[in-house]
């Protein structure tokens, strides 16, 4: 049986721009939101007015893309950063030193640190629950430790308007594999060739 | 996807920028002074000033980029040599193990010299380190060739670092391409014939090594022209390229710093200088001086506006903390 191949489509239709998504996240992987750093976030942008002059509201979630070639991984001197055979790319926080290289080489502004002081601080905020214990640098890891256990990641699992789906790429049944096969879904700058596996769902190509 | 955003960063500034300029510059010494050493004309002053100044730079790089890590302990796995057998695709393993190697090779070359030096000989707390190692500096004399080239090696592999590590991040288009490693290389080596030229005019100060200025002058004169040909690549790739180019074209050339200050007084000037003094000669050592200085100031300031101009393209405004503050203030207000 071939290995699994994780990947999410993102649907901009139907993300309400609740942050509910942000909320979860955060909660489940603990990050450093009191200095505005989360592993997944979604932007509330404008978008030009087209012929119609309506100006249109658009609400783009974005998390790091989980890339087949991950230039983060590339760069990490430690071997911190590394890539699952399931597709998720994680980072040790043992191995980290910090150095964020990873950070200059994301295209997707995924990164972020966590200071010395952010590990204090987090032992306050999210109390004896706290797991990390090192500085470094952190980044969405499609809760792994959730998707062993068969779990969806927390942003998929509490998305009120299922604009994150979550799925397998190899699984040719499932209907994250449909959405990217088709085409309907794509990935953000292909032309890096960093193989992104999150996918996104524009209006334009709803309109079709 | 309509509507992208640009962003620079904010976390790997003047400090890399000094880092990228030391190691540069210190390496390139390194090999510049052995090289003169082995084959020009033995010059032990040359040795002794190139290599503990290079020792020295690459300390305080290396203490820069130290103090900036967010987890100091865990930079032990990447001073393990073995750590290239697990990641030889990260530049900073190998720039970590060229910087290291080239300063042993490079001290234990110089270690004889400094062992029948008395002003390192009678230094309190180094001569008495140097007395330890008298039995290495024995041995260094016997295969001194061999540790010259060790040397180097591992300064020629820094030199490189330094610009493919910027290479290496291809969401940037000013530092992905294989421009940016020639002109580290070309900037280092004039960096350190310059350097040089001090020490040989300011420092050592010897009739004899008339004919080691005139060759240094000439081939600085010859790196800082195929700078500024490399520039102009630069300004060509830049100005009628990729979007993010187009906008690192935008920062730096509307930026007086980089046009008038590096490429002016930093690679212009010093030319017209040097190539006076290589042509026709001066009376007098200030003007050659003048130009080395120029020209170290020149290659920080090429580094500090690589590090501040590089530009991230997105179908989204930079959130994280990599980013600078304005873009954050944008997205809230």
């Amino acid at each position: 049986m071939a290995n699994k191949h994780y990947a999410m489509v993102i649907d901009l239709n139907t993300c309400v721009g609740c942050n509910a998504c942000m909320a979860a996240c955060a909660m489940e992987n603990q990050t450093p939101v009191w200095k505005n750093s989360w592993r997944t976030y979604v932007h509330d942008l404008e978008i030009d007015p087209g012929t119609d002059h309506q100006v249109r509201r658009r609400f783009f979630p974005r998390l790091c893309n989980h890339c087949d070639n991950p230039p983060c991984m590339s760069v990490c001197p430690t071997g911190a950063t590394h890539k699952l055979d399931n597709g998720i790319v994680l980072v040790d926080d043992e191995l980290c030193m910090g150095c964020r290289a990873c950070s200059m080489a994301c295209p997707y502004d995924a990164r972020f640190d966590v200071s010395y002081n952010d590990v204090e601080q987090g032992k306050e905020f999210y109390g004896e629950l706290h797991h990390r214990t090192r500085p470094g640098v952190d980044k969405c890891s499609f809760c792994a430790h959730r998707v062993m256990k068969g779990l969806k990641p927390a942003c998929v699992e509490t998305c009120v308007g299922s604009a994150r789906l979550f799925g397998d790429l190899n699984d040719p049944d499932d209907k994250v594999a449909k959405l990217v096969k088709t085409g309907v879904a794509k990935p953000l700058m292909v032309h890096l060739g960093t193989r992104p596996n999150v996918y996104y769902i524009s209006e334009i190509e709803r309109a079709r | 996807m309509e509507g992208m955003f640009y962003s620079t960063q904010n976390v790997w500034t003047w400090w890399i920028a000094i880092y990228l300029f030391l190691g540069g510059l210190g390496a390139a010494a390194v090999v510049v002074s052995c090289l003169t050493n082995m084959y020009i004309k033995t010059h032990k002053e040359l040795v002794l000033w190139g290599n503990i100044s290079a020792f020295v730079m690459l300390s305080v790089g290396s203490l820069f980029l130290f103090v900036h890590l967010l987890d100091h302990l865990a930079v032990i796995h990447v001073l393990n040599p073995f750590g290239l057998l697990t990641k030889p695709d990260a530049w900073i393993m190998w720039g970590t193990q060229f910087i290291v190697w080239m300063m042993v090779f490079s001290m234990i070359y110089t270690l004889p010299y400094m062992l029948e030096t008395p002003f390192w000989r009678d230094m309190p707390l180094v001569g008495t380190i140097l007395g330890w190692f008298g039995w290495l500096g024995k041995l260094s004399l016997s295969f001194h060739k061999v540790v010259g080239w060790l040397a180097i090696i591992n300064g020629v592999g820094t030199v490189l670092y330094t610009g493919l590590l910027l290479q290496s991040f291809p969401a940037v288009a000013l530092w992905h391409n294989p421009g940016v490693p020639l002109l580290f290389i070309i900037s280092a080596f004039s960096t350190a014939m310059a350097f040089l030229l001090l020490v040989l005019h300011l420092a050592i100060k010897r009739e004899e090594d008339h004919d080691i200025k005139v060759l240094y002058e000439r081939t600085d004169v010859i790196l800082i022209s195929i700078e500024l040909l490399i520039i102009f690549v630069f300004f060509h790739f830049t100005t009628y390229g990729l979007e993010s180019a187009r906008h690192t074209a935008d920062i730096l050339w509307n930026d007086m710093g980089w046009i008038v200050g590096f490429i002016g007084f930093g690679l212009i000037v010093p030319f017209l200088i040097e190539f006076r003094g290589v042509t026709k000669g001066w009376n007098s050592a200030t003007p050659v001086v003048l130009a080395a200085i120029l020209v170290l100031c020149g290659g920080y300031l090429l580094r500090h506006y690589f590090m501040y101009a590089g530009s991230y393209e997105r179908p989204y405004p930079a959130i994280n903390s990599i980013h600078s503050q304005s873009n954050y203030n944008l997205l809230i207000e």
